[in-house]
């Protein structure tokens, strides 16, 4: 009897719109959850369990060895140590933003020609990092005489009387991965400026209007007015460049593979997996990357919550005076 | 109304079993490659039958893994297949890897990896059972191949053949040595160092070419050398029952690496751009002369003739530049890959007898240019230059030991054959390109020594 009486308005509901609503937005998003489920969340699942083993890449010879992956990792320094290379990234990802709003406040200012500039300054962005890598391979090559000729830097240098430069050597690795933090920021510059861009044009006009006739200067008026406003997309923006930082990869793995001092953690946990052959180790080093990822999501949400709440407070504060 | 309702509904439900048999589609097909669906089907239908060579009905398919990309698209290895499947009445379907270990790995987590295959070398010895047929015990075999001990896990069962095999050495242009006023080949290290000298004073060529680009396997070439540097063949088993240091002077590994460190740190005999070398161009480049010397093993002979146009009698190979202490130059032969039967064939039978006729019928070894692994076949001509020298084979290491020097080595995470950024062998070149002295050289040896001693005394007891 419950039952039935449980089953009935639950048929009669499935007829209703809102009933079909639902099935039919369960029915669809089955999709994408399945292909979620297939490539992300089985693979991040079984890796952990990987994490606590001791396997090699062909499975045969599994044995559980508990947290000793972990122990390896936080234990034997040369594994963390990679971690220094993301500093560079890191410390790039700083110029980044300062070139990004920099080209972003020029750009919502009057000028000729802002849609071909944006596009222009967005199109690296757009493409894929590995045709980007690969570019850049040949953009910094060294020539050699009567086989390879000068890449393109080198070429243009030349023009100026300026003799070869050797760019990426293991003679100077502070030299090399500058050469890779700058084909990063050549990337992804683009992605921040429109994102900046975004911010400045959705500031009022009547703050402009206000400050100028104020008489404030150009300076002025983007350390009074423009700053402020954006301070929520440029703590956005940091916390993402330290993600970026945290797990570069594709860049430094084409251009030089991680030799010459310009390995990174992702890179490291390839090797570690598939030319030392111990998954077991390289699983524990990407939960460690998960981790370091998550926390720094979780802070991001944190700060972005207050803004939040911050809002929602005002716009009741403001209703209530109303 | 209540139809369109319907119609979605269905519509929506048509579109995940779809999806979902996209998935399991592709899933088959990548495992696969193009071959494998064919090769199953062939296969089960054949399983129920008799061995022999049926007159009508399907014929049976052997999906072989292979390597070699080159052979696979310009046809020869077909062709040289014809023979066997005539007389054999099948089909073998070859399906070759650009990135074979790493493609093969991951067929090899599943039951599908072809009927014959090249063993990867990162298979565990003591894992083999779990993957391949044995062909037979070690004695057995070595009475009829060359190289028989490979793959051959601690029960001596063996479960690889080898297709073939080089003498280790360094591969030269002859016309750019000669050029540079060369005579005689280098027998020692000094005398290889000067040589690279005079070539670059002499001539236009780059004397060496490290192919660091590709330092991942490039460098593992060097580690051809050392068991010929020892002039031991069982060398690699003393370093274990007399606890020696890996890097101990005068063994194999110090004189060949402090080669290597050598010749990378005099600057002007290696190429400029170390991070920008071409393994492909640099095959060209190496018949017309612009490049003096790579180290390289055997196998590379054949590839770099193909390049060299009308300059193939220019391509030489070299004995490795060590004397031992008795006054003789070594050169030791080793193992091409070794293939081998998946447990999971459904012709076993048909997949040993055509790994047999390809080790000793197929022309295969003798066309690359490599020693064939039949042992009655002859020295390749491409190793005239080794007529003064000795070869051998390393020595099977004893009972006791069999898998323990893969195991240290895993263990120990000095990585012998891997080409990590950590590895000794990336840290020597680095140091040694930029400059740091012999110091820094030392420090490597004896951290690598170091972790060795420390996973021996674990895995062998002290």
């Amino acid at each position: 009897m419950k039952t039935k009486r449980k089953h009935a308005p639950f048929k009669k509901w499935i007829k209703t719109y809102e009933g079909q609503k639902f099935y039919i937005s369960v029915l669809f998003l089955l999709i994408p959850v399945l292909l979620l489920a297939v490539f992300t969340f089985v693979p991040a699942v079984n890796m952990i369990v990987y994490s606590f083993q001791d396997r090699d890449k062909y499975g045969a010879n599994v044995s559980w060895v508990g947290i000793q992956n972990y122990k390896t990792i936080f234990t034997d320094t040369s594994i963390l140590s990679t971690f220094k290379n993301s500093l560079y990234y890191l410390c790039g990802s700083f110029i980044q933003q300062v070139i990004a709003l920099l080209v972003a406040s020029i750009l919502c200012s009057k000028i000729r020609a802002k849609g071909l500039f944006k596009g222009i300054l967005f199109f690296p962005y757009l493409m894929n990092g590995v045709a980007v890598s690969i570019i850049f391979k040949k953009f910094f090559v060294k020539g050699e005489r009567g086989i390879v000729p000068e890449g393109t830097l080198n070429s243009v240098l030349s023009v100026f009387g300026i003799e070869p430069i050797k760019w990426i050597s293991a003679e100077s690795p502070l030299l090399a991965n500058i050469c890779l933090v700058f084909v990063s920021i050549w990337r992804y510059v683009g992605f921040d400026i429109i994102m900046y861009i975004g911010a400045i044009n959705s500031i009022s006009p009547d703050l402009y209007e206000a400050a100028d006739l104020d008489g404030a200067n150009p300076w002025q008026r983007f350390k009074y007015i423009v700053f402020p406003s954006i301070k929520p997309i440029i703590s956005l923006q940091l916390i993402l460049a330290v993600k970026g930082a945290i797990s570069v990869f594709e860049i430094p793995y084409i251009i030089t593979g991680g030799t010459m001092n310009t390995s990174t953690f992702v890179i490291d946990t390839i090797n570690t997996a598939f030319s030392k052959n111990k998954v077991g180790l390289a699983s524990a080093m990407a939960v460690i990357l998960l981790v370091i990822i998550i926390i720094v999501t979780l802070l991001q949400k944190y700060f972005f919550r207050e803004d939040g709440s911050k809002l929602r407070q005002r716009r009741k504060t403001r209703e209530g005076k109303r | 109304m209540k139809t369109g309702k319907l119609l979605s509904a269905v519509l929506a439900a048509i579109m995940s079993v779809s999806t979902m048999g996209l998935l399991t589609g592709c899933g088959g097909s990548d495992s696969g490659s193009s071959a494998a669906p064919s090769g199953n089907g062939g296969a089960e239908s054949k399983a129920g039958s008799s061995e022999a060579a049926e007159p009508s009905g399907e014929k049976v398919t052997l999906e072989v893994l292979t390597n070699r990309t080159d052979r696979v698209q310009d046809g020869s290895l077909d062709k040289l297949t014809d023979p066997f499947e005539e007389a054999n009445n099948c089909e073998i379907k070859y399906v070759a890897y650009e990135d074979y270990a790493g493609s093969v790995s991951t067929r090899m987590g599943t039951d599908d990896y072809g009927d014959v295959l090249c063993i990867p070398d990162d298979v565990a010895l003591a894992d083999l059972k779990n993957f391949f047929e044995p062909f037979g015990t070690y004695d057995d075999i070595s009475a009829k191949y060359r190289w028989a001990d490979a793959k051959m896990d601690a029960d001596k069962n063996v479960y690889g053949i080898s297709t073939g095999g080089n003498a280790v050495g360094i591969l030269y242009n002859k016309k750019v040595w000669s050029d540079a006023g060369i005579t005689a080949m280098p027998k020692t290290p000094d005398e290889f160092i000067t040589d690279l000298k005079q070539i670059k004073e002499k001539t236009e060529a780059i004397p060496l070419y490290t192919e660091y680009a590709a330092a991942d396997w490039t460098l593992n070439q060097w580690g051809n050398l050392v068991n010929s540097a020892s002039g031991n063949p069982n060398y690699e088993n003393d370093i274990l029952e007399k606890k020696l240091d890996l890097f101990a002077k005068d063994g194999g590994y110090y004189q060949t690496y402090k080669l290597m460190f050598d010749i990378f740190s005099t600057p002007g005999i290696l190429e400029e751009d170390h991070a920008n070398t071409d393994w492909e161009s640099s095959k060209v480049w190496f018949g017309e002369g612009k490049i003096a010397t790579l180290v390289m093993g055997s196998w590379a002979i054949s590839q770099f003739q193909e390049n060299a146009g009308d300059n193939v009698a220019d391509i030489g190979y070299m004995p490795a530049p060590f004397t031992a202490a008795d006054g003789k130059q070594y050169a030791e032969t080793s193992s091409d890959f070794c293939m081998g039967v998946s447990k999971h064939s459904k012709n076993v039978d048909l997949a040993k007898k055509f790994v047999e006729w390809f080790a000793s019928e197929s022309g295969f070894a003798q066309k690359e240019g490599m020693i064939g692994s039949a042992l009655n076949s002859q020295m390749p001509d491409n190793l005239s230059a080794f007529q003064d020298t000795v070869t051998f084979s390393k020595t099977s290491a004893p009972d006791n030991l069999i898998g323990k020097w893969d195991e240290i080595d895993k263990e120990s995470g000095v990585g012998i054959w891997d080409g990590s950024n950590d590895n000794f062998k990336l840290k020597m070149a680095e140091a040694a390109f930029a400059g740091k002295g012999e110091s820094e050289f030392e420090a490597i040896i004896k951290e690598a020594n170091e972790k060795w001693a420390a996973a021996r005394d674990k895995i062998l007891g002290k």
